[in-house]
């Protein structure tokens, strides 16, 4: 038998710094930063779609940079600065201004790859408040959603991209 | 001032209800849900296309520190029943099948064993470890090679491939046919599709040895139903246990049976007395979860020399893959049964043959019927180029007219409450026609080939008992709902439909809300769980409108009644006639005008729990209404789609340049939803005819077990769609609700196939498969070149 060679890893103690607190897992080496995200931290909002890294659901920042957290052990991401869809959060603890505007202009159905599209967007257009659609079309292009066809979550983006600027050029 | 007629809940674009916990990560998937102590599944699936099972050893697995157990077909055998698909309807064969496999697989990712394991990467370890002999069989690819004669059977008793069949023909379609008319063909094929959920399937259930219940958290778009399909698997009482289902990420039809995985899991619970718990990954989604699709079909047709349609026969051969999960006619028959849409057509012959092939097994993808509209639609563009004739001219001369409804097609089906005349006319002048028609021409001369594409669908939205009846299906269409209002005036309804993502909990609230007459945001919606949820049929179809949301229009509507009499009590008055609900108060008319009697819901459901002997005399206390409700046979909604593409002739690739659908889905409950309802189907039509194909090699081998080989678009390959509204309401529903959802898929696979048929009309390609890839349409240019 071929298998009679598996070996059986030990587990780890790591510490993760997500969405500003330390949070101290122990885990087997080979565990996708997804799988503890979810089952060590308990942050069940960054989704698993694909693990394979095309469908972008699992999308967190890793020091600041929208990355693929099933595409990352977690024993890699020791002493980076990890933030997920929990640390997004507006002023006075309500939406941001991209969450308010997928809200009205409905650009969630099933809600799946939603936590991803905000963690890539709240980054994004802190860099680039004033993005053309086909750069937002571009960016996006790294979620795949089913449900809404992209068309108002475009126009979410766009929305959410004014209110920034308008936040930004009153302050 | 108060409008009795106007909707004041309904019609409202109010932003969903739903959305606050999905916007910051807190919604509750079944993989979110934390359940101490689970035991985590995963299935061992066979690399044959089609084999013998010899033997299992899963000795090595179980020795592996961790792994409870690796279960077989014949363990499981003993704890569940068989399915067996037996119908009764004509044409159609009964099939069984056992919970695993036990003596063979049917496809490449069937089933052979399940692992149980103290977590998902043990379980995944172990699986290397189970050593199954097979002897492979001859694979079985190709549907028209199963019909042949001496093809190897999928299922050894039945003695056939052929599955399903069945026919009509009206008392003169075959006369009219042969007596020396030209017949023009046309065909028409979809590839085999899935439906791609960006979350996967997956199941927790729980065993409560004490109580003998059984507990499963499962993503499922009918949860009573499929509480019925497992209680009996199971051989345990309905009342022994509680389906719930969370927050869902997609179903697209694909989360409505009971899938092999579910029950096995449940089971293991059961035996093990222990929660088990199973997450399909996305390889497993793609290739053995459900298909779709997978189609061929032909029209003859003979016609007037003005275009008229003078009789039409129909053939779908439909490849069903190697399970039937549904009775085998559940899908291809409905295609038949309305193919004639919205063209007068009384001559009419169809046979549909369901064959049984080597591959997943298929179900329902968001419009099983979907392929409608794309074969008459293409059917009448085809008859225009042989008659020289513009395809609008043809679509005119064969349309039902406004006074012509109702209508009853060949089939016996009635068409009313539709107006597809005056939807494809505001679109022609929406897109400027004749202008676009000459600007084609000129194009032309330039080496630029544009396409105009136009699909007239009419979309069956919610199938009534009766219909199921008619087309030799099984089931129920009724839907039930409950209204409770509770001692504070607070508000909580149900509902036996279940969300995958449609926003129900705002849209019920609002058909509610509407019925009961307060607003929308105070009424709170209990969707997917069996305990709560009364038993109706589910999310399915386009009936979450009509079904689900009348319904509950009904039930809030019941509501008023019973608070309106409590009301006219506690004012003294001897009737209630006067009285209506606005706003969750109690309003009075006198002579002309409403006033507000300062009465409120929760004044009214205080003496209904708490003062009951203030009641109208032989009242029951409290406010709990129940109400069930069968909707018509068939309700149509009907829309016109338009598509401009320009095809590169050197490059094979098609823009779409402008996308308009002109749509009449009747009353509309929140048009937020219904718009994004509308996109998510069109694009998912676009996106079918365009890019997705599950690929089976000579050999049965799914080749396309990835994202990077199973492709649907990104942001960056829609168009965007431009959405009218020609809204009339459908006269027997409650409110007037039609429901949509589906048609968009219909007439995106029409529209699209079309423009690129028109396009290529020069170089005499007319497209009849799918996906329209550049690929493929190199290689039909560079046959004409």
């Amino acid at each position: 038998m071929s298998g009679g060679n598996l070996i059986v890893m030990e587990k780890r103690p790591i510490t993760l710094h997500i969405n500003g607190c330390d949070i101290d897992v122990l885990i087997e080496p080979r565990k996708l930063l997804s799988d503890v995200i979810r089952e060590d931290a308990r942050l069940t909002g960054t989704h698993v779609g694909c693990e394979h890294g095309v469908c972008g659901a699992c999308t967190i920042l890793i020091d600041g940079r929208p990355q693929r957290s099933c595409l990352t052990f977690a024993i890699q991401a020791q002493g980076k600065t990890l933030s997920t869809i929990e640390g997004v959060v507006g002023e006075d603890g309500g939406y941001t201004a991209l969450q308010q505007a997928m809200h009205e202009e409905h650009g969630l159905q099933c809600g799946f790859c939603t936590p991803g599209i905000i963690v890539t967007f709240e980054a994004y257009l802190k860099n680039n408040p004033d993005p053309t659609e086909d750069e937002i079309r571009d960016v996006l292009s790294g979620n795949l959603c089913r449900c809404t066809g992209y068309q108002n979550i475009i126009r979410a983006i766009k929305k959410a991209a004014a209110m920034i600027r308008v936040d930004v050029g009153g302050a | 001032m108060l409008n009795k007629t106007a909707f004041s809940s309904i019609g409202k674009r109010q932003p969903r209800s739903e959305d606050y916990r999905l916007l910051t990560g807190r919604g509750r998937y079944i993989d979110d849900i934390d359940i101490s102590g689970a035991l985590h599944a995963c299935f061992v699936r066979s690399p044959y296309a089609h084999a013998r099972i010899l033997s299992i050893d899963g000795a090595d697995a179980e020795d592996l520190p961790g792994v409870v157990g690796v279960f077989t077909g014949n363990d499981l055998s003993q704890w569940t029943t068989k399915l067996r698909m037996a119908p009764p309807i004509e044409g159609v064969k009964p099939l069984e099948m056992t919970t695993l496999p036990i003596d063979k697989v049917l496809f490449h990712g069937d089933l052979v064993a399940c692992i149980v394991a103290e977590d998902r990467y043990l379980a995944e370890d172990a699986m290397e470890l189970v050593d199954i002999d097979y002897e492979p069989l001859p694979p079985i690819t190709d549907m028209f090679k199963a019909l042949e004669d001496d093809s190897f059977l999928i299922d050894e008793t039945l003695g056939t491939n052929l599955i399903s069949q069945q026919s009509f023909a009206t008392p003169d379609v075959h006369r009219i046919m042969s007596n020396g008319d030209k017949v023009i063909e046309s065909t028409f094929s979809e590839h085999r599709q899935t439906h791609l959920p960006i979350e996967t399937r997956g199941i927790i259930a729980q065993w409560d040895a004490g109580c003998e219940h059984l507990t499963v958290h499962v993503g499922n778009q009918a949860t009573h139903p499929y509480r019925s399909a497992l209680a009996a698997r199971l051989r345990i009482s309905e009342s022994q246990l509680t389906v719930i289902s969370p927050d869902v990420g997609g179903g697209f039809g694909q989360k409505i049976a009971l899938y092999r995985e579910e029950l096995t899991v449940a089971a293991l619970a059961r035996y093990l007395n222990q929660p088990v718990r199973w997450r399909e990954d996305r390889m497993e989604n793609l290739m053995a979860a459900s298909h779709a699709r997978e189609d061929w079909v032909r029209t003859r047709t003979v016609v007037e020399a003005d275009g008229r349609l003078k009789a039409m026969s129909l053939e779908i051969v439909e490849d069903f893959g190697g399970y039937c999960f549904y009775p085998a006619n559940y899908l291809a028959r409905v295609i038949a049964m309305i193919l004639s849409g919205p063209y007068k057509l009384q001559h009419y012959a169809y046979d549909v043959k369901v064959v049984l092939t080597n591959k997943c097994g298929n179900g329902p993808m968001r419009a099983p019927m979907a392929i409608t509209s794309w074969i008459m639609d293409g059917t009448i563009d085809n008859i225009a180029r042989e008659l020289g004739m513009d395809p609008v001219e043809v679509r005119r001369i064969n349309m039902i007219r406004e006074d012509e409804f109702p209508y009853q097609m060949a089939t016996g089906e009635t068409l009313e409450d539709i107006n597809p005349f005056e939807t494809m006319e505001k679109g022609l002048a929406l897109i400027g026609y004749e202008k676009l028609r000459k600007q084609q021409k000129a194009d032309q001369e330039q080496g630029i080939y544009r396409g105009i594409g136009i699909c007239n669908v009419v979309e069956s939205t919610t199938y009534g008992s009766k219909f199921y009846k008619s087309a030799g299906i099984p089931g129920s269409g009724h839907e039930a709902a409950w209204v409770r209002v509770e001692p504070s005036g607070a508000i909580i309804a149900s509902v036996g439909i279940s969300a995958t993502g449609q926003g129900y909990e705002t849209a019920f609230a609002q058909t509610v809300a509407e019925g009961l007459g307060v607003n929308a945001e105070d009424v709170s919606v209990q969707l997917g769980n069996t305990d709560v949820a009364p038993y109706g049929m589910g999310s399915r179809g386009a009936r979450g409108g009509t079904a689900g949301g009348g319904t509950a229009y009904l039930a809030g509507q019941d509501a008023q009644k019973k608070v309106l009499a409590i009301a006219a009590k506690m004012l003294g008055l001897n009737t209630d006639e006067q009285l209506s609900m606005k706003g969750g108060k109690v309003w009075r008319r006198l002579d002309e005008d409403w006033s507000d009697t300062k009465l409120t819901l929760a004044d009214v459901a205080r003496i209904a729990y708490l003062d009951p002997t203030n009641l109208p005399q032989g009242m029951e206390p409290g406010i709990q209404i129940h109400k069930t409700y069968d909707p018509p046979s068939m309700t149509y909604s009907n829309s016109t789609h338009f598509c401009q593409v320009v095809v590169d002739v050197k490059t094979g690739a098609v823009c779409i340049e402008r996308y308009l659908i002109v749509e009449n889905c009747g009353t509309v409950i929140n048009p937020l939803i219904v718009e994004g309802q509308q996109h998510g189907a069109t694009i998912m039509g676009l996106s079918g005819t365009l890019f997705e194909q599950v690929i089976y090699d000579e050999n049965g081998q799914n080749l396309t077990g990835s994202l990077a080989d199973y492709l649907i678009p990104t942001a960056t390959e829609v168009p965007d769609l431009e959405i009218v509204h020609m809204n009339t309401a459908n006269k027997r529903t409650p409110a007037g609700i039609k429901g949509m959802a589906e048609g968009g898929v219909m007439g995106a696979i029409g529209a699209l196939s079309n423009s690129v048929s028109d396009a290529l009309l020069p170089f005499g390609i007319v497209i009849d498969k799918h996906p329209i890839s550049p690929n493929v349409l190199r290689t039909l240019l560079r046959e004409k070149e």
